[in-house]
């Protein structure tokens, strides 16, 4: 027998053929003689219509939930119920119809082969790679039991922990932690190990942390990106930066890399590590010196300025500023001049810079150097670091009431993180909070009750948190551990269960910016595939099972919609700010917040209602009133090691997708040519680099883009390769973070480690 | 005649059993569907899951992708255009897919219950109005990528994985059967 490929294929392809076949196919009784499976017979058969599939596009908004600055307005693409591509949203002026790279390789990643599809359950314990399918019934049935039986022996839910951070911060993925806190007081990782002593540093100085708009940096005189890399890592910012540079500003890149964005700059200056916070006084020193400051400003408006030249004219040394920077003094000086004369001028400071044992102190010192130019509360300039001014919903989804009779933790507040927190009495128990940046090591302290269930959302441990060695026995002693993640990554190899999420596009969010100031609606544009559910149905379930098995001991809904739950995060002030009459406007596009220039009527939320040089917070909780400079940390070993983000990744994210993978297949080991020679390495040759926490062997890469005496790995996580660069950070704390969020950052730029060619 | 019969009566079991293999979600339900083919060899409920889902399923990276769209389009996706013309053939042969954006056609147990009905259709219903279109079904698509998938997963087999090494031997058998039965005129 034989077939006619040709003209089985006129059949599908020509809606005539198609029609005339599907006429036949219902006159030939072939419908009610088909036997049924996973397939079923269609009785609904439509030979009316010649058949072409649904050819036309149907669009949703979307929005990214990454934890990056430029937070894409989205516009997706579906047609027949499968995305066919994305774009950025045309509406908002800041995402300006283009996604990056990670971006628009969201197609890729929704319908990724490696996507987790089911609930498993690690059979033969954490780490044994061998996995049973299970419903989600079954799975939701172990963990409600579980924390039943934990709360009747040890009387609370202390023993049950939830460490969730930053893998998607739409509005609704705080219903994570309204799960945790609709089944009593439990244990959270608090804190964050990404930006907290810069956000303690401007808090100290402004009462604040609120940047300008970025938008506005197009008309700007001057602009300084210190420590920052936007064209990596927020490349819609970047438009604005050629904007001004091509209207003639000056862009200066201070760093102590030699990145994508220096490249761009009008001039770069290869500082020394940890040294901003001593060019910062020292440029603030030659403005005073040069009657440059802006004194009318200064006496207006700020509190301590006295006290902070008295520091100047006495500590700062510009020879010293110099050695201890590696910057020439001419060129310090140059720098400084012409920053305070160009108004207006700014700077944008990045989140690697106060990644350091002096990291806030320096923050603090470029604050005042931004203040003393009379650059703060004025159009296109600001002392740049990020904002939440946008970020008032409701936090419905977060807001659950703990059950009745709930007992919790009574020891001191701890830390509590940055992005949402609900008000209200003080209660007589707390939840118990342990600090993120020491995951391991505090969950194995953690006492009376010891923690014994663990819930990982929205954060891959293993790739993000330090001490590697210490994780996996904080994991093994654990009774149960719980993954909901998108992929299986290194922490979901340590779990008990895994369950599969939702990307953004499978459920409804609302998402706002850390840096911009758009508003973007996210729908649901695609179904879930495989059995997979979003955090807030999982949340409903366990509910739902729980109330079965104890009646009242869950608060959290028994059914959720995420459109319902996304509709109940809006609210009048929010409508207020980005002038809407209701969420369905953003249908049609993001918008953009109500125009605002932080700090123009210089009122600042210090307690002296001005801008603090001078902080009695600072002196209270971290030992000095004044941004003086503090040293960095000495080092422990040879080489220091800094571990930026990559271009091609986001933490663990978006690396494991073909497209990142064919530009950037395996992790390298950036060395400056000196220290190569010295160790013998050339490029492309596998080295280990070790240290007293860990060895990692990479390959090399030998670029003078590092300084000598630094090596650089990227922040990332791959698939297939054993490689996560904070096996070889230790969990040493940078010096502020604890007053806003309770608990200080990770001074990871301060790691030292040694080499040698293999 | 009987030869034939019961030659024809086997060709739709083992599709059956095949289909069944490949669509269970359980370890109950694969260890039946596994039993059905009567091999020497018996393996634990447990331990054959786990061994499938190895193989075929996850959580980790598996070791043979169950989805043509892995083996024709793209090594990374799935719901790719193969998916969508497998999609197109199942609606023009006039199947309903209740899965349908859930769970790809592609799937190597979708695409074997479309088969087995196919082949019912003619062997049990004596109706061949969509006996072309099963033809070009098998041996535009079929025979393209599951022959891929037995390769990889052979060549990823352990010792001590004797349970899928059968099956997958059953499959390569039948496919062997089906591919010189027919072939295109063009």
């Amino acid at each position: 027998m034989s077939y006619s490929k040709a003209k089985v294929e006129e059949i599908l392809n020509n809606t005539i053929s198609r029609r005339s076949f599907l006429k036949g196919l219902a006159a030939s009784g072939v419908l009610s003689a088909l036997p049924g499976g996973v397939l079923e017979a269609n009785e609904d058969l439509n030979t009316k219509i010649p058949y072409s599939g649904e050819k036309s596009y149907q669009t949703f908004r979307n929005a990214c939930p990454r934890n990056c600055y430029d937070t894409c307005s989205i516009k997706t693409y579906v047609k027949d119920g499968v995305m066919q591509f994305i774009e950025g949203a045309q509406e908002s002026t800041y995402t300006r119809g283009g996604c990056c790279v990670k971006g628009n390789s969201y197609v890729k990643r929704v319908y990724s082969a490696r996507r987790l599809k089911y609930p498993m359950m690690q059979v033969g314990g954490k780490g044994s790679g061998t996995w049973k399918r299970i419903s989600w019934d079954q799975a939701i049935d172990i963990i409600a039991k579980k924390l039943l039986d934990m709360k009747k022996e040890d009387g609370t839910l202390l023993g049950a922990a939830l460490t969730k951070y930053s893998g998607n911060f739409g509005i609704t993925h705080y219903g994570i932690e309204g799960m945790f806190n609709s089944i009593g007081y439990t244990t959270r990782l608090a804190g964050t190990p990404c930006w907290p002593a810069g956000i303690d540093a401007q808090n100290l100085d402004m009462g604040d942390m609120w940047c300008n708009d970025p938008e506005e940096m197009k008309d700007s005189k001057f602009i300084i990106l210190w420590g920052v890399n936007p064209a990596a890592n927020s490349v819609h910012s970047m438009k604005y930066i050629y904007e001004a540079k091509s209207k003639g500003a000056k862009v200066v890149v201070i760093d102590p890399i030699f990145t994508e964005t220096a490249s761009k700059a009008s001039q770069y200056l290869q500082i020394k590590t940890g040294t901003d916070g001593l060019l910062a006084l020292g440029m603030a020193k030659i403005i005073i010196d040069a009657k440059l400051h802006d004194q009318k400003w200064l006496d207006a408006h700020s509190k301590g300025y006295k006290e902070y030249k008295a520091y100047l004219d006495k500590e700062v040394k510009l020879d010293d500023v110099s050695k201890v920077t590696g910057i020439p003094l001419a060129m310090i000086k140059e720098l400084a001049l012409s920053f305070a004369k160009a108004k207006p001028a700014t700077v944008w400071m990045g989140y690697g810079m106060q990644r350091h044992t002096n990291g806030g102190s320096m923050i603090r010192a470029i604050d005042a150097l931004v203040a003393v130019s009379g650059n703060i509360g004025k159009y296109a300039g600001g002392a740049r670091y990020g904002h939440l001014n946008t970020w008032g919903f409701n936090y419905a989804a977060l807001s659950q009431v703990k059950p009745e009779g709930s007992v919790g933790y009574t020891g001191p507040e701890g830390a509590k993180g940055e992005f949402a927190q609900v008000g209200g009495e003080k209660a007589a128990y707390t939840d118990r909070f342990l600090n993120i940046n020491k995951t391991a090591r505090e969950l194995m302290s953690a006492k009376e009750p010891k923690v014994r269930l663990l819930w990982v959302a929205c954060k891959n441990v293993f790739a993000q948190d330090f001490d590697r060695n210490q994780l996996i026995r904080a994991f093994q002693q654990l009774d149960l551990v719980v993954v909901a993640d998108q992929f299986f990554n290194e922490t979901a190899k340590w779990a008990d269960i895994v369950l599969p999420v939702t990307t953004q596009f499978e459920e409804y969010d609302v998402n706002v910016s850390y840096w911009h100031y758009w508003l973007s609606i996210n729908e649901q544009a695609i179904k879930p595939l495989f059995e997979i559910k979003s955090d807030l149905e999982i949340a409903a379930m366990l509910s739902k099972r729980m109330n079965q098995l104890s009646k009242g001991s869950c608060t959290f809904p028994q059914s959720v919609d995420s459109k319902e739950m996304t509709i109940k995060e809006f609210n009048p002030a929010i409508y207020e700010q980005f002038g809407i009459q209701s969420w369905e406007e953003l249908k049609k596009g993001p918008v953009k917040a109500k125009a605002v220039i932080p700090y123009a009527d210089g009122k600042f939320k210090t307690p002296s209602g001005k801008f603090e040089f001078y902080s009695d917070k600072a002196l209270e909780l971290f030992g000095s009133a004044l941004p003086a400079y503090l040293e960095v940390r000495k080092p422990y070993d040879r080489f220091r090691m800094t571990s930026p983000h990559s271009r091609w990744s986001l933490h663990s994210q978006f690396q494991n997708l073909e497209w990142m993978e064919d530009f950037h297949p395996e992790p390298y080991v950036y060395i400056n040519p000196d220290d190569a020679e010295e160790k013998m390495v050339d490029t492309d040759d596998m080295v280990a680099v070790f240290n007293r926490q860990g060895v990692l062997r990479v390959r090399a890469k030998v670029t003078d883009n590092v300084q000598k005496g630094t090596l650089l790995m990227y922040e990332q996580y791959y698939h297939n390769k054993i490689y996560n660069v904070n096996e070889l950070v230790d969990d040493t704390s940078s010096d502020m973070g604890a007053f806003k969020t309770g608990a200080p950052g990770v001074a990871l730029h301060d790691t030292f480690v040694n080499f040698k060619k293999l | 005649m009987q030869n034939d019969l019961l030659s024809r009566s086997e060709r739709l079991a083992t599709l059956k059993r095949l289909r069944d293999f490949f669509n269970a979600h359980n370890s109950q339900t694969l260890k039946e569907a596994y039993d059905a083919f009567s091999l020497e060899h018996s393996i634990d409920e447990d331990e054959l899951e786990i061994l499938f889902n190895r193989y075929f399923v996850g959580p980790m990276e598996p070791i043979a992708d169950p989805f043509a769209s892995v083996y024709i389009d793209d090594p990374q996706s799935v719901m790719t255009q193969s998916t969508l013309h497998v999609r197109s053939l199942y609606e023009t042969m006039g199947f309903f897919y209740p899965l349908k954006n859930i769970v790809p056609e592609d799937h190597i147990g979708v695409e074997l219950d479309a088969y087995y009905q196919l082949i019912y259709l003619e062997e049990v219903k004596n109706v061949a109005y969509l006996s072309e279109l099963r033809y070009y079904f098998f041996h535009e698509h079929i025979a393209v990528w599951m022959p891929q998938l037995i390769e990889r997963a052979m060549h990823g087999r352990s010792e001590g994985d004797n349970a899928i090494h059968f099956i997958l031997n059953e499959l390569k058998s039948f496919l062997i059967r089906e591919t010189t039965t027919t072939r295109s005129h063009e």
